[in-house]
């Protein structure tokens, strides 16, 4: 890339044929000059157009080139909209990229990196993008100024939600969602490193090379597809070489350190807590669709021990009349298309400029040979050395375009004034710089304020977040000599924090440019519309009427107007609205405190995210694990139904052929145990194993009842409370020797039981000897239970081990299985002759198998969780319904169970008076008075006759299941007084699905309350 | 009563995938079944004992904090303040029983063979693959052959080590998220390639 090959002719347009019209199809290209490779053409569409640019353009570089200059309507009024920027604060060209499930909308064209068979389409236009019917919307200007909505469209209020509001929703916006599922992978990943470098400009990319040549573990992220910033967009020479050159050399050296990685698309959009930065990386967003197996984009959280911010600045624009007209660009994007691209954004450019730098952009369009219409700067002293540079382009000082003509296909001419009185300048294209505001969001996420810089004219960072520091133009050093200066220290002071010495190395020369610029925020003469927040269509007069109605504080100017609200966040745009408010606020005095007005607070992310990198490979049933007991695969093949408890999969039902509902195959199940015998996985109920010579009196502290005098091989059903007095948990302890219980908890509550015993042991009495893990996993388990278990169990494992001599009802075991070590246990939860048998979970699906085959041959069955719910509601068993976190010992009808004689967790609270009341609910169980009819959980109990009213509420309905031993509908609940009111008839009330059933109050233990079953 | 057969864990779990470029895949991954494992909790006061008994026993120095330590085919993962796991390959059934014999009663030991599942895992991407699950810096300079870690991956509770500068990992993980896991590694490793090798 040298200099003399970029001053080529500008190519002339479609008619302009001959020897000049260097590339076919692309009339605005250069024939010479920039990072792109004309020997090589991608085809592209937009809005069905088929097109064709070059490998490294951009979409927006590609467009321009084709000449395009309309690429959208506006927000709110549908005003045309062209390409503002080149870069990720564009706050115009956004469109819609890809197709069917891939269609990704508010893309910005500036940010897309053009590939062959891109298909991009305009938004937020109707018909089409050149006549669009809402476009009428900036005729009623007046009536849609900020906060329009909420003054017209406030009668009737009814109207808001269902009319108003979808109506307005579709008349403004953006893009619209493909509403299909994404057919690509996203991810999350996680980084480490001793220094973070964000950017790859002049000072990211010093910085880099000094922290990297220091020995540390050192990322560069860079949210464009290719290195250096601002050197690719710039004539500038580093160590006498162009700086894109100079930017390709250090790549280079980087890319052979093996501690140093380089991350190209991806833009660190978040600081958070310890150095934790948030970044995403768009891994295949610029192929039409990725390669199987890789993600679309990644999320990565980096870990930074240092990180030198050097994301650079962003050049604001000036308000005056017509300053959103297709061809209205910021000078510093309008020579970065020229420079980088070789593009011309236009034929007969002007330029607006209240910087030193918006000089270099009529030089190097003059140098390029484009024809600058003439450079107009509000100062009335400018350098000589300036004028020299832009080749006898007219220049006017002391004066400012108030309006641009032009219509949907740009700018037309400018309205100058000058010397007081008003002139039309001829131009297509008009570069305007108003200035440079660092990037200083990274910097504030944490919460510090930016600082206002007088000779910047903007807000610089300030305090910083841990670990960080700012290295140039992010920094307010705004030349490329101090930018290579400020990288290379910082990076070096970041290594050094971090133990690394960086060896000497000759620092990179560049000249000092000139950088002096007047603050000039809005031309006040201007007559027609001037933007200030071009996505959000926010004008000076909105912000005139934010001031007026006294929203003047920047937090409030903005969510009045909704400036820097867009999905750009007002990069281009809340210095100027900001600075505009301070103006209104000084009243019109040059004494605007601008350090005192402030900014508004940033928060990440500071560019948009796809929700879909945050969800990563957690989407659709992978959003959470799943958890699947060893007898799983076997269930599967019996054909079960399965529910989700938690993160585990259990087998709910077995269906046989014939059963045409639930109901049916249930009831089934619950006969067969009843009159046979079936068997059950319990293996998700948790298991906790404990061990120490004070494991006995540590349980006696967490159960309510005493679990110490046990003998070895028996078991016993415990209760534990919260330190409130509430119920946790329950479920079986049994002793397996001197100082060695295992312990079972519901399913539900197996981690949270886990948690409890070791804050009791860390915390509360670090003093005993006990020892407790999990081993939930370890064992799978399995209930056998009806008249005929102990002939299955017989089978298994001989007739002398399942005896009741040798396993007494409550009785446990370690045996083998086979060659299989084993336990046996002697509990029931059906209220049948039931057994439990534990065997490595390896074992699970075998025993599975083998117990299917046993009970087979007595007349039984698998059965699921369902009919194990019907037969523990026949048997007033309490479960997860009833240990709800609202009910006490006594409550649950354990109240007897509650030892007087020793202390445990929650003994104090669950004495408070109101918990022993006897009014208090307490468990019960009803059933119609009718029998054919049906009972619903969550109904309310009222007494016969009273108004159904919150004040007349007796309790309410807890479980409820078919018994088809009782040939009716039963439930347990929690009534007032409940057990002194058996016999009672009252209603149990269900507002919600329409219930209203008169039910029997009974005892909650429906079958078999003498437990004669049990002991069989 | 017949044996039973066993099912290891991540039985018809693993599946590979070709590197979209050819060549090698850069994860190699291979389920352990036959490993033994047993949990150590030191009993209140018999730390420095059990490290001594340890050792006489088994050879095995007990580690201090998040390491690991090696003697033969037996492996010691530190797991918490005074817990560890411990690890036989290719021994005598009965791991757990052992080990409560010869160190008791300054130890209590659980059996875990079956409430783990280990995946070993090795290649050129390992630890690229393990980055998209575990927040923990498993570089070099940070991890290596005498680190472990009791942490998460992609929200899953797993115990990670490393064997080798290979580098090869391998990561335990409770048996009933053995299918989850395997989702998980499945998708992550499916850029470089996924190998399934034979224990």
């Amino acid at each position: 890339m040298s200099h003399a090959s970029q001053a080529a002719p500008l190519a002339r347009d479609a008619d302009g044929a001959g020897e000049s019209r260097p590339r076919a199809g692309q009339p605005a290209r250069l024939a010479s000059g920039g990072l792109v490779d004309r020997t090589s053409t991608l085809h592209f569409t937009f809005d069905g157009r088929s097109l064709a640019g070059h490998p490294g353009d951009t979409l927006a570089s590609a467009l321009i080139a084709n000449g395009v200059r309309l690429v959208g309507r506006s927000f709110k009024y549908h005003r045309p909209r062209g390409i503002f920027t080149a870069g990720p604060e564009e706050p115009n060209a956004l469109v819609e990229i890809g197709t069917g499930a891939r269609r990704t909308p508010n893309t910005k064209a500036t940010t897309v990196e053009l590939f062959d068979g891109l298909q991009a389409v305009s938004q937020n236009r109707w018909p089409s993008l050149r006549v669009d019917a809402l476009a009428i919307n900036q005729l009623g200007g007046p009536f849609l100024a900020a906060g329009f909505y909420y003054k017209t469209f406030m009668w009737p209020a009814a109207f808001w939600e269902k009319v108003y509001e979808p109506l307005i929703r579709r008349a403004a916006g953006l893009g619209g969602a493909s509403g299909l599922p994404d057919p690509d992978l996203y991810e999350k990943s996680h980084a480490f490193c001793d220094v973070l470098v964000i950017g790859s400009g002049p000072a990211g990319l010093a910085a880099a090379l000094a922290a990297g040549r220091a020995g540390a573990r050192v990322i560069l992220c860079e949210d464009d597809f290719a290195l250096g910033g601002k050197l690719l967009a710039e004539r500038r020479e580093i160590d006498g070489r162009p700086g894109a050159h100079w930017a390709r050399a250090a790549e280079a050296e980087l890319a052979a350190m093996p501690e140093v990685t380089i991350l190209r698309r991806c833009q660190v959009f978040g600081t958070y807590d310890d150095g934790v930065y948030g970044a995403l990386e768009r891994v295949a967003d610029h192929v039409a669709a990725p390669r199987p197996g890789q993600p679309r984009q990644r999320l990565w959280r980096i870990v930074a021990r240092a990180c030198v911010n050097a994301m650079g600045a962003v050049e604001r624009s000036i308000a005056f009349g017509g300053n959103d007209r297709p061809g209205v660009m910021t000078a510093s994007a309008v020579r970065t298309y020229v420079n980088r691209f070789g593009v011309a954004p236009g034929r007969a450019v002007a330029v607006f400029t209240a910087t030193d730098d918006g000089w270099r952009t009529a030089a190097d369009l003059a140098a390029a040979g484009i024809g600058v219409a003439a450079v107009i700067d509000p100062r009335s002293g400018v350098a000589p050395a300036l004028r020299a540079s832009v080749g006898g382009a007219r220049v006017l000082t002391g004066a400012r375009v108030c309006d641009v003509r032009g219509g949907a296909d740009g700018v037309r001419a400018l309205e100058i004034l000058h010397d007081g009185r008003r002139e039309r300048i001829v131009a297509d294209t008009l570069a305007v710089s108003g200035g440079w505001n660092p990037q200083v969001a990274l910097a504030t996420h944490k919460g510090a304020k930016p600082r206002w810089s007088e000779a910047l004219q903007s807000f610089v960072p300030d305090a910083m977040p841990q670990g960080m520091r700012v290295a140039g133009a992010a920094n307010g050093e705004m030349t490329l000599a101090a930018c290579l200066a400020a990288g290379a220290a910082r990076g070096e002071e970041a290594a050094a924090a971090c133990g690394f010495t960086a060896a000497p190395a000759p620092a990179p020369r560049a000249d000092d440019e000139p950088c002096g610029l007047v603050a000039l925020w809005h031309v006040a003469e201007s007559r027609s519309k001037a933007f200030v927040d071009l996505q959000n269509d926010v004008t000076a007069a909105d912000v005139d009427l934010a001031h007026r109605e006294g929203f003047r504080s920047v937090e409030h100017l903005k969510r009045y107007t909704t400036l820097g609200m867009a999905t750009d966040q007002g990069k281009t745009s809340n210095v100027l609205g900001h600075a505009m408010m301070a103006a209104l606020t000084a009243g019109g005095t040059d004494t605007v405190d601008m350090g005192r007005v402030g900014t508004t607070m940033a928060r990440p992310p500071h560019l948009p995210v796809a929700i879909g990198a945050f969800a990563g490979h957690h989407r659709g049933k992978h959003f959470k694990p799943t958890r699947l007991s060893a007898a799983q695969v076997w269930a599967e093949g019996a054909g079960a139904t399965f529910v989700e408890t938690g993160l585990w999969l259990r087998a709910q039902w077995y269906p046989r052929p014939g059963e045409t509902d639930w109901l049916a195959s249930v009831s089934r199940e619950v006969r067969t145990v009843r009159e046979a015998v079936g068997f059950c996985d319990v293996s998700t109920l948790g298991k906790i194993d404990i061990q120490g010579a004070d494991a006995g009196a540590f349980l006696d502290r967490v159960y309510v009842n005493t679990v110490s005098t046990l003998p070895v091989g028996k078991a016993r059903y415990g209760l534990m409370l919260r330190e409130d007095g509430f119920a946790l948990d329950d479920g079986t302890t049994a002793r397996l020797g001197p100082e060695h219980y295992l312990m079972s908890t519901t399913t539900a509550n197996a981690a949270r039981v886990m948690q409890h015993l070791e804050f009791c042991h860390q915390v509360l009495w670090p003093d005993l000897d006990v020892a407790m893990v999990s081993v939930t996993e370890q064992w799978s388990q399995f209930s056998v239970a009806g008249p005929r278990a102990r002939d299955v169990m017989a089978r298994l494992f001989g007739a002398s081990d399942v005896s009741d001599a040798s396993l007494p009802y409550m009785g446990c075991r370690a045996t083998r299985l086979g060659g299989a070590p084993a336990r046996v246990f002697r509990l029931s939860f059906s209220g049948e002759l039931a057994y439990e048998i534990a065997v490595p979970a390896r074992f699970g699906a075998a025993l599975a198998e083998a117990l299917a085959e046993a009970v087979a041959a007595h007349g039984g069955c698998p059965y699921g969780t369902e009919a194990l719910g019907v037969m523990r509601i026949e048997k007033g068993h309490v479960a997860g319904n009833e240990l709800n976190g609202q009910t006490t010992g006594r409550d649950l009808g354990l109240g007897r169970m509650m030892s007087k004689k020793k202390d445990y967790v929650g003994r104090v609270m669950a004495e408070r008076p109101a918990l022993v009341a006897p009014e208090r609910p307490s468990l019960v169980g009803v059933r119609p008075v009718d029998p054919s009819q049906r009972l619903r959980a969550g109904s309310h109990f009222l007494r016969l006759g009273a108004e159904a009213s919150v004040g007349n509420d007796e309790g309410y309905l807890t479980s409820v299941a078919f018994s088809p031993s009782l040939g009716g509908w039963i439930g347990l609940g929690f009534l007032a007084s409940g057990p002194d009111r058996l016999g009672e008839r009252i209603r149990a009330y269900d507002p919600v699905r329409g219930g209203d059933v008169v039910v029997e109050v009974v005892s909650p233990v429906f079958i078999d309350p003498e437990g004669s079953r049990l002991h069989g | 009563m017949a044996d039973l057969a066993p099912r290891a864990a991540f039985a018809g779990l693993l599946h590979a995938s070709a590197p979209p470029e050819g060549g090698i895949p850069g994860l190699v991954v291979s389920a352990r079944p036959e490993r033994q494992l047993a949990i150590a909790i030191a009993r209140k006061g018999k730390r420095a004992e059990l490290a001594q008994r340890l050792r006489q026993a088994t050879g095995l120095a007990l580690p201090e904090g998040p390491h690991r330590t090696t003697a033969g085919r037996m492996t010691a993962l530190g797991t918490g303040p005074r817990s560890w796991l411990v690890m036989e390959e290719g021994g005598e059934p009965g791991l757990a029983d052992r080990l409560a014999e010869a160190l008791s009663p300054l130890a209590a030991v659980s059996d875990q063979s079956d409430g783990y599942a280990v995946l070993r895992l090795t290649g050129a991407h390992v630890r690229d693959v393990l980055a998209k699950g575990i927040a923990l810096d498993l570089h070099p300079r940070a991890f290596g052959p005498g680190s472990a870690a009791v942490t998460n991956c992609a929200h899953l509770g797993v115990t990670l080590w490393q064997i080798d500068e290979a580098p090869t990992f391998e990561l335990a993980v409770f048996r009933s998220y053995a299918g989850s896991l395997a989702h998980w590694l499945g998708e992550s490793a499916a850029e470089f390639g996924l190998g399934v090798a034979a224990e």
